[in-house]
């Protein structure tokens, strides 16, 4: 109960701030209603999505200051547990997402033990690393469909035990409902003891440790929140897309994107997650779907992509929320 | 002899592959960067090459000298109008940083090239095989890991031997002890890019006359690439040619044992993985590496 009452207080936050939630709340309650086209609505539910991933890898990359460019292979644990339950076994998706976290859970923390004893560098490229293993392994494993991917058996128009749907509204409810939980969750999270250990982790290490902090503990423990959070979406990808295949779910593309969007708007805030989505998502789509279409322009928009990350990494390290708090500051 | 045989090829590939990573660490041991983005000089190394072929008709062999100058080119660039920056910022801006540049390069090479897959077809050594008793070589890939020894030796000299080599080692070591004996640490920095983007413009060279150029390659020979580095140890030279040899007799040796058991699992597609878990294993059990002095 005291958490659930920690997870819906948002008193801390400024009224501004507070107001700006309200309103973007309601704002995407009524958004599929606005008459807004298939397209836009796609690209809120990649949004959403992609906040999701973002808030998972905010626990460990954000709070906990680690390097991690491997989510990857967790959404693909996820979409796989899905489809393949889905496929072999009929089973619905309400049971085979939970067994896809709880695999999710169990891998990372199988991973996660002998990864923790690694730090900076070493860590960052291990975490890519393995997560590349795991693509090519699925890649060559013709009892998944290796590289050719795997398509997923089509159901009755309005299915909620398979979780599939003709209309990409009732997408956009269920993930706005993972989305709102997955806030709840970090605004908890954010304000537990894990939330400041792993803060004072990312501070001052050996000072963590003097306290008596077990920081390879706090660190594995978050590692498998963000692990369960990014698998959570990866079933959510599977039901949505009704095909995956390696390509599209383990790629190191995704894990940068991830840990970008987290990166982007500002690491360790509840709000940078999902600022970071808001700018790079619609960017990516759009300029995806003006430039991309010409011929002989293919690349331009990854390109302008690319320049932004490297103008963001070099001036403001701390992401947009970062300038919006500079800006704040200098107003008072 | 299979096992001779792959022995042999992974030397010579692996004399490469050290020939890659040696930039890579240079850049890691001065300024504690991991370049993602060395990849990409790779790859554009090996169009330059490509398309001197194409247009000029020089011998892909005789047209490393424009990989090379491109390579330190795109070296100093990247240092004066992207690096400087980020050394400011904390590790994980720095990563994310060399990152888009990794990304810039792609798609720019994808936007000039196009992302079709091209080969050299014409040149002195291309298609050429040599027999040297059993064994038989091709000789572009013999090409390339004479070559790779020369030029990796040559840098080894020059770090070692001339004062400017010695000052970049000084610089490694200890950055602040450097700049007390009157060490320009931003010139030492400069020149760790210069050098890591000439030897890996020179490896895309060689590895062109017998690989695929196409946008992506890179990714694949970074990972390679930092594989090497972490098994030598982060910023050491010796460790790091070492690592690129047994990289290579890892690659080539685990097929031809898959072959020999007649297990699938241990096919040529899985190449790729073993190089990824070596580096994992390799990191956890011994962190420091082969040859490692930086933590």
């Amino acid at each position: 109960m005291e958490k659930l009452k920690d997870a819906l207080d948002f008193s801390d936050f400024s009224k501004t701030e507070r107001v700006c939630f309200y309103i973007f709340t309601v704002f995407l309650l009524v958004f599929p209603w606005l008459g807004v086209g298939s397209f836009v609505k796609t690209v809120m539910i990649q949004f959403m999505l992609f906040s999701l991933f973002g808030m998972g890898w905010n626990t460990i990359g954000g709070y906990g200051g680690q390097v991690e460019l491997g989510k990857a292979q967790y959404v693909g644990i996820g979409a796989y547990t899905v489809a393949l339950m889905m496929v072999w076994w009929k089973v619905p998706f309400w049971i085979s997402m939970p067994i896809g976290v709880l695999i999710a859970l169990g891998y990372s923390f199988i991973i996660g033990y002998p990864l923790f004893r690694l730090k900076g560098h070493y860590f960052a490229i291990a975490t890519i690393c393995t997560s590349l293993v795991l693509k090519d392994i699925f890649d060559n494993w013709n009892l998944v469909g290796a590289a050719k991917g795997i398509e997923l058996p089509i159901h009755e128009h309005p299915d909620f035990l398979y979780m599939q749907f003709k209309s990409d509204t009732y997408y956009y409810y269920f993930i706005m409902g993972l989305f709102y939980i997955a806030i709840f969750y970090m605004n908890w999270f954010r304000k537990s003891k894990l939330g400041y250990q792993l803060r004072m982790i990312k501070d001052d290490e050996d000072a963590a440790e003097s306290l008596g902090i077990d920081i390879r503990w706090c660190k594995i423990k978050a590692y498998s929140i963000a692990s369960a959070f990014v698998a959570v979406g990866g079933g959510f990808m599977a039901v949505y897309n009704l095909y995956i295949d390696p390509a599209s779910v383990m790629e190191l593309s995704l894990s940068i994107k991830i840990a970008l969007m987290a990166m982007l708007g500002g690491a360790a805030s509840l709000w940078g997650p999902i600022i970071g989505a808001a700018f790079l998502v619609p960017l990516d789509r759009f300029l995806g779907s003006w430039l991309g279409g010409h011929k002989g322009l293919t690349g331009i928009d990854f390109m302008i992509y690319a320049m932004l990350i490297m103008i963001v990494s070099a001036y403001q390290p701390k992401g947009i929320w970062g300038i919006i708090e500079q800006f704040r500051k200098r107003g008072r | 002899m299979l096992v001779i045989d792959a022995l042999l090829q992974g030397i010579l590939i692996g004399l490469l592959f050290a020939l890659v990573a040696l930039g890579l660490t240079i850049i890691f041991g001065v300024m504690d960067i991991v370049n993602f983005a060395h990849g990409e000089f790779l790859m554009l190394g090996m169009y330059a090459v490509y398309w001197t072929n194409y247009f000029l008709n020089i011998d892909p062999l005789l047209a490393l000298p424009v990989s090379a100058a491109l390579g330190v080119l795109l070296g100093l660039a990247s240092y004066y109008w992207l690096i400087r920056y980020l050394l400011r910022g904390p590790a994980i801006a720095q990563l994310f940083g060399t990152f888009g540049l990794m990304l810039f390069l792609q798609y720019l090479a994808m936007f000039l090239f196009s992302a079709d897959y091209r080969m050299i077809d014409k040149g002195v050594l291309v298609g050429k095989s040599y027999s040297i008793g059993p064994f038989i070589f091709d000789g572009t890939k013999l090409a390339a890991g004479f070559l790779s020894l020369i030029s990796f030796a040559v840098v080894y000299y020059f770090l070692y031997k001339t004062k400017t080599g010695k000052a970049l080692q000084a610089t490694a070591i200890n950055k602040e002890a450097a700049t007390y004996m009157g060490i320009k640490t931003d010139k030492m920095n400069a020149l760790a890019w210069a050098i890591g983007g000439g030897t890996v413009g020179i490896a895309g060279g060689l590895l062109v006359n017998f690989y695929y150029a196409y946008p992506m390659v890179g990714i694949l020979f970074v990972m390679i690439a930092f594989a090497c580095v972490a098994l030598g140890g982060f910023g050491s030279i010796k460790g790091v040619f070492f690592a690129g040899l047994l990289v290579g007799i890892i690659m080539m040796i685990f097929p031809v044992f898959g072959q020999i058991i007649g297990s699938d699992f241990l096919g040529p597609h899985f190449k790729f993985t073993i190089v990824y878990l070596a580096y994992f294993i390799i990191v956890v059990v011994r962190p420091q590496g082969l040859f490692g002095w930086k933590n």
